[in-house]
């Protein structure tokens, strides 16, 4: 991606981290190169130069460390060891301290899913991130111990049930990345998220507008549905009939409601906004004033879509099957 | 049969070789000697199984075939868990170590002997427990066993892990009967610091053999337990991070610093190929027991990447960076050795060579592991897997084979073919990095180690890696055959080839059932 890459040993550098990270490991490999040539080498050499030769006697003389040399060796040991540990020490700190203004994403996984759980709320099955600015994901998982590793950000990280992990990284170049997921295990595995999409801060804010409008491409009475699952009125809501925690939807529009104190109302489109509005004004007779308030997560625009998707499951509904307002 | 002279006949017949025979005098036999020649046997018997299981995936992906992935990740699981469990822990202690303590300490045999056989037969024990889990019902956790993977397996994992219990408790026991072989079996004017350094490596291992035999012993059963109840320390409501930490903290020391009786051996080694002393004698010693300390202390940088906070990940990291000081202090003692010696160019001078090569590989790797920024981002590749097998296809077994090639005539008392040796060691060692160099690169790549199979965009490396296994399977194949076509064909081995002063090469080669009877 036309990105620095010296060599076949990492992948393009396309975050912030990269150079800091090969680095370090180039230095160290270059110096570790040249102290084993340098080791085995002279192990040959001297294997070589000095071959036993006829007349040599059974035993040679122990001979002696030259202590001068042994100094020195020691002494660039040491050297190279303390610059092993402090070359990385502050790409180290910087990793695991994501900066304060870090674009969160929330990843959680469980068996054949992960979830990209966006700031605004929206959920996505695909990784996209903006670049120049930091991104911090926060993992965990639902079922079993994974590794998530992104290489052209040099980051990897453990994916543990009931512990929350964090990586962050600031993408510099837009791509398409590899990203190694998964686990090792014969029962469960996973629909690997194969790559992670990084878009310039534009594209980026305007894909994640397009994405997280739950209005686009979809009747109302669709989107009505996406909410019935998306906020959870499933859990206490059926939709044939049954009764669960809260009354069916299934005909439940236009139909007359009692309640607990002997009112009665008719089911429209007033009523409904206000039973989640302010649920427990207006209690169902048979029910428990339980249902929590839907204020401020449920909009008009996204109320009115219930109100159409109670209206397609209704044979009093006054629109029909469901009509696009 | 009919080339060996009558002598070496009646050699063979008054040696511990000659005893009694059959499968019962072996099977009940306490003799050192013999332990060791089995434990070659049933080593060698896992790691050609270990072999076979992988060249499986390599010759299906070689081929362009195609393996389910559920039977991928069993043949994996269990490649590992053989090579290290049922080869690389028990193979130099169990083969070398087991055959020379008594004979380099002027002893009869080991000081507990009915412990030597018991060792031997936990650990036979174990493997075949190990292999009958393979037949009922494998695992595919991989040789980690995650804990909470584990509790979801359908496989005999009960079995499994009860034959794991077998092996640590194995290790344990070795480890037990050398350190009081050490310290009750020396000759009487033997000091300490006169023993020789094959004795001090496999004495300072010993130390470790107990206490990670022991730990993983009661971790094996704790697993046992937890798998049952599905409940306890790692069961499925216990944090991963627990047995994370239990695994690695008992098998990472006896494992990874299998490296300890090697350095021994190869001390004992340049010095007999170079015909003097060791120039560094107590600083080797010291290193040794350094690598020791610091192979319990380190053991938490496996973890580094896998859910370790970064406080103990500096930690960890700054004690595994310690074992640079050993390491150079052993390399410089060597050389030393080597320099101004009187150097005989045998096939164990080249399988020494092989460990130092692989060794120093695997240290460096280790560096890079160990520094902070570098290891969290490769310490759960390839290039982490690919230092674990220059550890144990590079150190442990180049170790053993320089060893084998060194001994091998006291052992049998006969010599192999030195030019055929010579063609193995070269076979061995070039294969071997040919097949792990591109490993290390993927690795770097950011390919995780748990990548199954071909990798996309991998099979330049996949294929030179394959090429690369093949040669080395034929430079071991070349050797074990020459080494066993000794026994019958090669012709009888002096007492002390080497002019060497250590204790073994004074006894006949094979040397009698008592040793120092003669
Ligand atoms: C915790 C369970 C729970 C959840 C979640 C829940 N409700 Fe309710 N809901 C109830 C209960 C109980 C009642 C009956 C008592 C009442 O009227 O407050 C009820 C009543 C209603 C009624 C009036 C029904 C009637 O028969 O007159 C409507 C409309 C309604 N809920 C809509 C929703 C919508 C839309 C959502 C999702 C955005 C939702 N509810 C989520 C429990 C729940």
């Amino acid at each position: 991606m036309g990105s620095a890459n010296l060599s076949a040993w990492f992948p393009e550098w396309a975050s912030t981290f990269a150079p800091g990270v090969d680095m370090v490991f180039y230095d160290l490999y270059f110096v570790g190169l040249i102290v084993l040539i340098l080791t085995v080498g002279l192990a040959v050499t001297f294997m070589f130069a000095f071959r036993r030769r006829s007349g040599d006697p059974e035993q040679v003389p122990a001979g002696g460390l030259n202590k001068c040399l042994l100094g020195a060796w020691m002494l660039g040991t040491i050297a190279l060891g303390g610059f092993a540990f402090m070359a990385g020490l502050g790409e180290f700190v910087d990793s695991t301290v994501p900066p304060y203004d870090s674009y969160a994403i929330d990843i959680t996984t469980r068996e054949g899913a992960w979830d990209f759980a966006y700031p605004g709320g929206y959920v996505a099955d695909t990784l996209r991130v903006p670049t120049g600015k930091p991104v911090l994901l926060a993992l965990t998982s639902e079922d079993i111990s994974r590794q998530l590793a992104i290489p052209a950000m040099r980051v990897q990280q453990a994916v543990l049930p009931g512990r929350t992990t964090e990586t962050w990284f600031e993408p510099i170049t837009p791509g398409t990345f590899p990203i190694y997921s998964g686990t090792f295990s014969s029962v469960r595995y996973d629909s690997l998220p194969v790559a992670m999409i990084a878009l310039s801060e534009p594209d980026f804010a305007s894909w994640l507008a397009a994405a997280s409008d739950i209005f686009a491409g979809r009747t109302m009475a669709e989107v009505g549905e996406f909410l019935y699952v998306a906020q959870g009125c499933k859990a206490c809501h059926s939709l044939d009939g049954s009764k669960l925690v809260g009354p069916s939807f299934k005909n439940l529009y236009g139909h007359e409601a009692v309640s607990t104190d002997g009112r009665t109302r008719k089911v429209d489109a007033g009523y409904v906004k206000e039973s989640v509005l302010s649920p427990n004004a207006f209690v169902v007779e048979g029910f428990q004033g339980v249902m929590p308030t839907f204020d401020g997560k449920l909009d008009d625009r996204k109320i009115e879509a219930i109100v159409a998707y109670l209206e397609s499951l209704s044979d009093h509904g006054e629109a029909g099957p469901q009509e696009d307002k | 049969m009919d080339n060996t002279s009558h002598s070496a006949v009646d050699a063979l017949r008054d040696s511990y070789l000659g005893g009694p025979g059959g499968v019962m005098g072996w099977f009940r036999s306490t003799d050192h000697k013999r332990v060791a020649l089995m434990y070659l046997a049933w080593t060698a018997a896992a790691f050609v199984m270990a072999m076979i299981l992988a060249m499986l995936p390599l010759m299906m992906a070689l081929g362009g075939g195609d393996f389910e992935r559920r039977m991928l990740t069993q043949v994996i699981t269990y490649q590992r868990l053989i090579q290290v469990m049922g080869w690389m822990v028990p193979v130099l202690p169990g083969v070398l170590g087991f055959f020379l303590l008594p004979l380099q300490l002027g002893a009869r045999n080991m000081a507990l002997p009915v412990l030597s056989r018991l060792s031997l037969h936990f650990h036979v024990i174990g493997l075949l427990l190990l292999l009958a889990s393979q037949i009922i019902c494998p695992i595919g956790t991989g040789w980690t066993m995650d804990s909470r993977l584990a509790m979801l397996e359908p496989g005999a994992f009960e079995v499994l892990l009860v034959g794991l219990f077998f092996m640590a408790m194995s290790w344990m026991l070795t480890g037990i009967n050398f350190v009081v072989t050490v310290h009750h079996g020396r000759r009487q004017e033997m000091g300490f610091f006169d023993m020789p350094l094959t004795v001090w490596g496999m004495y300072v291992y010993g130390y470790l053999l107990i206490f990670s035999g022991a730990v993983f012993a009661a971790v094996a059963l704790f697993m046992t337990a937890s798998r049952i109840t599905t409940t306890g320390l790692f069961g499925w409501e216990a944090d991963p991070m627990v047995w994370r930490s239990y695994f690695w903290f008992s098998i990472r020391p006896v494992a990874y610093f299998a490296l300890i009786p090697g350095v021994g051996i190869l001390s004992d080694l340049i010095s007999g190929i170079s015909r003097r002393t060791s120039p560094g004698y107590r600083l080797l010693v010291g290193s040794m027991i350094a690598l020791a300390g610091l192979a319990v202390a380190s053991s938490g940088v496996a973890l580094i990447g896998r859910g370790l906070d970064p406080g103990s990940s500096l930690v960890f990291s700054f004690f595994s960076l310690l074992v640079l000081i050993p390491a150079a202090l052993i390399g410089f003692t060597w050389l030393s050795t080597l320099y101004r010696g009187s150097i005989t160019l045998s096939p164990a001078a080249f399988f020494a060579l092989g460990f130092l090569l692989h060794a120093g590989i695997a240290v460096g790797m280790g560096m890079l592991l160990a520094s902070p920024s570098l290891g969290s981002y490769l310490g759960t590749s390839l290039f982490a897997s690919a230092q674990l097998d220059y550890i144990l296809w590079g150190g442990v077994m180049a170790a053993l084979l320089a060893g084998l090639h060194f001994w091998w005539p006291k052992m049998v008392g006969r010599n192999f073919v030195a030019g055929v040796a010579n063609l193995g060691a070269v076979l061995y060692i070039v294969g071997l990095n040919l097949a792990l160099v591109p490993r290390v690169i993927m690795g770097t790549q950011g390919v995780p180690e748990d990548a199954i199979g071909l990798v996309s965009g991998f099979l330049a490396q996949a294929q030179v890696s394959g090429l690369g296994w093949l040669i080395v399977y034929s430079g071991l194949g070349v050797t074990a055959g020459n080494l066993l076509a000794s026994i019958w064909s090669g012709d009888a081995a002096e007492v002390n080839p080497w002019g060497a002063v250590t204790l073994e090469w004074t006894v006949p080669s094979p040397p009698p059932e008592g040793n120092f009877d003669g």
